[in-house]
């Protein structure tokens, strides 16, 4: 019990250091983007996971993403809001789309979930390309997004500065969803994932917690849209679009969507590969499946769980275990 | 608008959606027996699409023969990567989900290392054009729309009557029954999964006249074959076919009143719709 307690504050204690100590070591752009690019991603693939701790993979997650940073990005140009307003604003209109969304396609689950929720992102990323031009800018962009103003005297228009923001952010973000994770709701979602039937016969509102799951993950993705779009002050419908999708799901299969800290693990592991395989150009992309194929079969529930896996192998070795003990499902 | 027109967009529509069908019969007799959804589909259209290039435009075989050697190169391309890689993941649907991505950026990495970026045009097999009834289509057109339901018809009978093909059916509805019943799911799998990638094969063999062949030319069609597998009812021959259909008027007709980028919303926006009436699709069962 007491190591249940102690993990999740060593955790976030651990991703609050490596952010505070990033900017001490390097004032470098291009460092700076990448940190903040993984920041921004971890706030998505752990909200992703949020929902996939209750046994659905939401491929429309990112266009949450997309109506927080279109939403904020609006309000900012059009109605003259201040981006403090509307960093909540627009994740509360992501959060506020995601009810009836959520409700209608959490009536079908497994395959049928997964594909329901492609299709409707499908629909929000056309809707942003070929509908009303004149406020989404079309296929060519909304451009000349303002970076966000001034708050407390504090000026938020260099990269270190923007950086910082996004470390909040996201630390915010992940004290809230680990909390959430170590709590009921948190061992609700899991019962369910496991045994959706065998949690509904013992009086758990299965429709209701999924729906939460999906709102609440909805909400922090319209978050993170929200600094996209005041970080990269340009928006493309293809940003919301299948490419990043997928990569969130492979940042948090890879990492292991057992644990919480599963999509920290591959997020970070992921992106820095992404940019170390730079390097090796027409190889990049091939080498990155190969990684994903072999990552899968070696490794089927994720990084986060090959400590596990290898404390288990090594006793089966020794002749202290028998061998089925590693068929388990991750805690 | 006269009737004419009307007809006209429909046929227009059932002509391409025919081969799409393929693709889809492909991905759900995949899906039906492996319990797994392959996204490295189109990668397999894909390759079918370079097989027709280097022997039909290149090499100058008959259509008809390089359309054979299509599909049983991408099938046994199928066998491989079933045998190497998914053997070991039937129902694990994240995981797979996971590999077959990998499968597709490798193939489509490969594809450009291998045969270039560039489009490759392919020539046309038939020229001129069929008037019936003041309706028109191309011989071409015509010819691709024949040879796919040929395909289906012939998948249906190997489906139906053949024991390969009653041992798939059997898989499909309980592994373990039919595993008790002498059935080798292992070779089972590998051949339906060969079978299903043969399909794609096929089509990109067909495809490759009317479109130039490319590393990314899957896309497309994979996108259509999911729209066509949820509305028939995944895991179902039938509904694949009638989802297809379904498809190909709705897509014929939308052509009439917006643009070619616009008419791609339409198939979501049938997929959600069908998802909402009936969740399993038109032709999926309990």
């Amino acid at each position: 019990m007491e190591r249940r307690a102690a993990a999740p504050v060593a955790g976030v204690g651990l991703i609050a250091l490596a952010a505070a100590t990033l900017p001490l070591i390097t004032r470098d752009s291009y460092y700076l983007d990448v940190a903040t690019t993984i920041l921004m991603n971890l706030t998505l693939t752990m909200s992703f996971r949020l929902q996939v701790s209750t046994g659905q993979i939401n491929m429309a997650h990112i266009s949450f993403m997309g109506i927080g940073a279109y939403a904020s990005a609006l309000l900012v140009t059009r109605v003259g809001l201040s981006f403090w307003a509307t960093l909540w604003l627009g994740a509360l209109v992501a959060a506020l789309l995601a009810v009836p969304i959520g409700s209608v396609a959490l009536r079908v689950s497994g395959p049928y979930y997964f594909l329901i929720t492609f299709a409707f992102s499908e629909v929000v990323r056309l809707f942003f390309n070929n509908f009303f031009e004149g406020l989404f800018g079309g296929p060519s962009g909304l451009v000349g997004i303002p970076k966000p103003g001034r708050l407390l005297g504090l000026v938020f228009d260099g990269k270190p500065a923007l950086y910082g923001l996004m470390a909040v952010l996201c630390l915010i973000v992940v004290v809230a969803l680990v909390r959430l994770d170590y709590s009921r709701f948190g061992l609700t979602a899991g019962a369910i994932r496991q045994a959706d039937l065998v949690a509904e016969t013992l009086g758990v509102n299965v429709f209701r917690y999924k729906l939460t799951a999906f709102v609440l993950g909805s909400f922090v993705a319209g978050l993170a849209g929200v600094f996209f779009a005041h970080f990269r002050q340009v928006l493309h419908s293809s940003d919301f679009g299948l490419e990043p999708m997928v990569l969130l799901v492979v940042f948090t299969v890879i990492g292991g969507t057992g644990s919480v800290w599963g999509p920290v693990i591959g997020t970070i592991v992921m992106t820095l590969a992404s940019e170390l395989l730079r390097e090796l150009h027409h190889y990049e992309i091939l080498v990155f499946g190969a990684v994903l194929i072999l990552t899968m079969l070696f490794a089927p529930e994720g990084l986060v769980a090959l400590s596990g896996a290898a404390r288990r192998r090594l006793r089966r070795l020794r002749g202290r275990a028998p061998a089925q003990a590693g068929a388990g499902l991750a805690p | 608008m006269s009737s004419e027109l009307l007809v006209q967009a429909l046929l227009n529509g059932f002509g391409l959606a025919m081969v799409y069908v393929l693709v889809a019969l492909g991905l759900t007799l995949i899906f039906s027996i492996l319990e797994i959804i392959n996204f490295a589909h189109g990668e397999f259209y894909m390759l079918g699409g370079y097989v027709t290039y280097y022997v039909y435009a290149l090499s100058g075989l008959n259509y008809f023969a390089t359309l054979v050697l299509a599909i049983l190169t991408v099938g046994v391309a199928g066998v491989v990567a079933e045998r190497l890689i998914f053997h070991d993941l039937r129902g694990k649907a994240l995981n797979a989900f996971i590999v077959s991505l990998g499968l597709l950026w490798v193939m489509q990495a490969g594809a450009q290392l291998a045969f270039g970026v560039l489009d490759k045009p392919v020539p046309s097999a038939f020229s001129g054009v069929v008037r019936v009834l003041g309706l028109v289509m191309s011989v071409e057109r015509l010819v691709v729309t024949l040879s796919a339901i040929v395909l289906i018809v012939a998948l249906y009978l190997f489906l139906r009557l053949s024991r390969p093909g009653r041992a798939m059916r059997a898989v499909a509805q309980d592994p373990d029954a039919a595993a008790l019943q002498g059935v080798n799911i292992d070779a089972v799998s590998a051949l339906g999964f060969g079978v299903g990638c043969a399909l794609a094969g096929g089509a990109g063999g067909l495809l490759a006249p009317l479109f130039a062949v490319s590393p990314a030319m899957g896309a497309l069609p994979v996108v259509k074959a999911f729209i066509i597998i949820i509305v028939g009812g995944m895991g179902s021959l039938p509904g694949a076919v009638l989802g297809g259909l379904l498809l190909g008027g709705v897509e014929g007709l939308g052509a009439l009143f917006m643009g070619s980028a616009a008419v791609n919303i339409l198939g979501f926006l049938m997929v959600i719709v069908v998802l909402l009436v009936r969740p399993r699709g038109l032709v999926g069962g309990a």
